[in-house]
């Protein structure tokens, strides 16, 4: 990268990564073996520890305020709620039975179907931006202008991004054009018309919003290998690819664990906007994910439990994808 | 590092002009491959511009003109400006963007200083509490929220939009505020504290103008999400009047009638503020996405 957008995040924070990495899972260990050596030591100096504590108290409340207002309390809520009847107003207890019904419920298997779907082009995703960087990593002529232009996207709203994918994919659109041009014209159709090409639609969409972001994070990891490391690799002999097999995707194994982490979250959370625009979660369900699944239920038919019980099931499955990433990481170290 | 980067430590200038294209001209002789890598890389990028050239050619045309393909003039642009309130839009936009960013710039450098800087009984529980609900997907808690805010007379509010956008975007910049301030050597925030000034003080007065190049990561970051979201805007802020300009062209393209060279100029018009933030701040949104890697 441009040396001066490193002025705080190459120097301490990389110095620091070994204390950060511990904090999401492990926070209260990991967290507070450093503080307590300091709090014995400040409470033999009379006050002094006395008057942190209290400031740590009044500087974090704050934050925390919020965040259990926003955000904690309502996933409580939500897992409540998830085992009644609610229609935003009044609500019956029914209990956990809410979860076997919903899981024999077909059409929730037909929404997940599309969630697996989008989880096959998560590996496109990281693969296409892979390629991308290592171009970029050759640092050809107008590579620093290319890098830009590549992560300008990045900057776009998915609801803009909709809309013109609905051009692109429409039957006089650009896909179709391409195809003709590249003689497969027999694959030329409406492809938010039908169930499986508009899911398909979406999928490639996402894949293409991935890619600024995938880039950026991959030629950051490229950046951060030693370039004696390719000298002596061409002094061996070693060609473009064969640097690339053995040297260049070897060292950014964390890289591929942390794309591919913030890759399936946006495919799983973030493309409310890009569905609501695309497809309005049709034709059919063929493109509804559980994200629409729960805007959907909750504010189109106003089934507020079965809604808040579909946040439940993303937030679990989410939660233990990261447990699984934090797990992977552990084993590394 | 590039090459490039270790040069310019020592030629005080940049090689330029007919110089410049003969050491390109050298170094595609010697090794064509990076010709074809070149065009590759010519080709990606149209794929990512497409989207601004579509938006930017659409917009110049009438209706006729966009189904016919062909010529160019501006009535896209004045219908648009005639019949929606896209100023209106874009200020409800800024105001929602700006005062969540304050909050969010405030409670997590404030959260951030006390873990990194301020030992306490509970700091664990607390720091894990803010951490963990990074991992809280905005549609598993947005039900509850809306129903919570409904009963609170927040929707149709900023405050209620404000508020959403500030407790979804402070744990992640907590996390990011604690990491900075632990990379600040405690001689500086200790110095502080014993010259007298309260721990609060420091931190207001020691802490926070140094964390700057983080505040502005973490703004960024929340700007571009902010200004991009559709959901939190089309629950929370309902009204014509209050619309952020994202749920105001969401709502204008769900419904049909409305023609594509408008929607492209209202898309360029929103997409305009945010290609600039990251324009001007690019390295800081890089820094931001870059640095959960070492988590």
């Amino acid at each position: 990268m441009r040396p001066d957008g490193e002025q705080w995040t190459g120097a301490p924070m990389t110095a620091e990564a070994p204390l950060a990495l511990s904090a999401p899972g492990a926070g209260p260990s990991g967290v507070a073996s450093r503080p307590r050596g300091r709090d014995a030591r400040a409470r033999g100096r009379s006050g002094l520890g006395r008057h942190r504590a209290r400031a740590g108290i009044l500087l974090s409340v704050p934050a925390l305020v919020l965040v259990l207002f926003v955000l904690i309390v309502p996933i409580g809520e939500a897992i409540y709620y998830s085992m009644t009847n609610w229609n935003g107003l009044t609500s019956q207890w029914i209990g956990p039975s809410t979860y076997t019904s919903l899981f024999t419920d077909p059409v929730f298997w037909r929404v997940l179907e599309n969630n697996g779907i989008l989880l096959l082009a998560v590996p496109v995703a990281l693969l296409v931006p892979l390629g991308i960087a290592a171009l970029l990593h050759e640092h050809v002529w107008l590579w620093k202008l290319f890098r830009s232009l590549i992560f300008l996207p990045t900057a776009v709203s998915w609801v803009v991004i909709g809309m013109i994918a609905v051009r692109v994919f429409a039957p006089s659109g650009a896909v179709n054009f391409l195809l003709g041009l590249f003689g497969l014209g027999r694959l030329e159709t409406d492809f938010l018309g039908h169930e499986y090409t508009a899911i398909f639609a979406v999928a490639l969409t996402f894949v293409w919003s991935m890619i600024g972001t995938n880039t950026i994070i991959f030629l950051t990891g490229m950046s951060t290998v030693d370039p004696a490391i390719y000298e002596a690799a061409v002094l061996d002999g070693a060609g473009r690819w064969a640097t690339f097999r053995r040297i260049t995707v070897p060292m950014l194994k964390r890289y591929f664990q942390f794309t591919f982490v913030i890759t399936m979250i946006t495919a799983f959370t973030a493309l409310f906007s890009l569905i609501f625009i695309m497809t309005g979660g049709g034709p059919g369900y063929g493109t509804t994910t559980l994200e629409f699944f729960v805007y959907q239920q909750a504010f189109d038919v106003g089934q507020f439990g079965t809604g808040a019980m579909l946040g439940v099931v993303l937030f679990v499955i989410l939660f233990a994808v990261s447990l699984i990433q934090l797990k992977l990481l552990r084993e590394d170290q | 590092m590039s090459p490039e980067v270790h040069g310019s430590a020592r030629a005080s200038r940049p090689i330029v002009g007919r110089r410049r294209a003969q050491v390109v001209w050298r170094e595609a002789r010697r090794d064509p491959a990076r010709v074809v890598i070149f065009l590759l890389l010519v080709v990606v990028c149209a794929a990512m511009l497409y989207p601004f050239v579509f938006m930017i050619v659409n917009s110049l045309r009438s209706e006729n003109q966009y189904l016919n393909g062909a010529g160019f003039s501006t009535v896209s642009w004045s219908q648009l400006f005639a019949n929606l309130p896209v100023g209106r839009e874009l200020l409800n936009s800024t105001l929602v963007c700006v005062a969540s960013i304050a909050i969010i710039l405030l409670l997590s450098s404030a959260a951030g200083y006390a873990f990194a800087k301020l030992h306490f009984r509970r700091q664990g529980l607390l720091f894990f509490a803010i951490i963990g609900s990074m991992m809280v997907p905005l549609q598993s808690i947005i039900i509850p929220v809306y129903v919570n805010f409904a009963n609170l007379h927040l929707i149709n509010t900023y405050l209620g939009a404000i508020l959403v956008y500030a407790g979804f975007g402070t744990p992640f910049a907590t996390f990011l505020m604690t990491t900075f301030f632990r990379g600040l050597p405690d001689e500086i925030t200790e110095a502080a504290a014993c010259d007298g000034l309260g721990h609060a003080e420091s931190f207001w007065r020691i802490g926070l103008p140094m964390a700057k190049p983080a505040l502005a990561t973490v703004a960024v970051l929340q700007f571009i999400q902010i200004w991009d979201d559709l959901l939190v805007g089309l629950l929370f802020l309902q009204e014509p009047t209050n619309r952020t300009i994202t749920v105001g062209l969401g709502v204008l393209s769900s419904g049909r009638v409305v023609s594509v060279p408008v929607l492209m100029a209202g898309s360029l018009v929103s997409a305009l503020p945010a290609v600039v933030v990251y324009l001007f701040f690019q390295r800081y949104l890089v820094s931001g996405l870059t640095l959960g890697v070492n988590r």
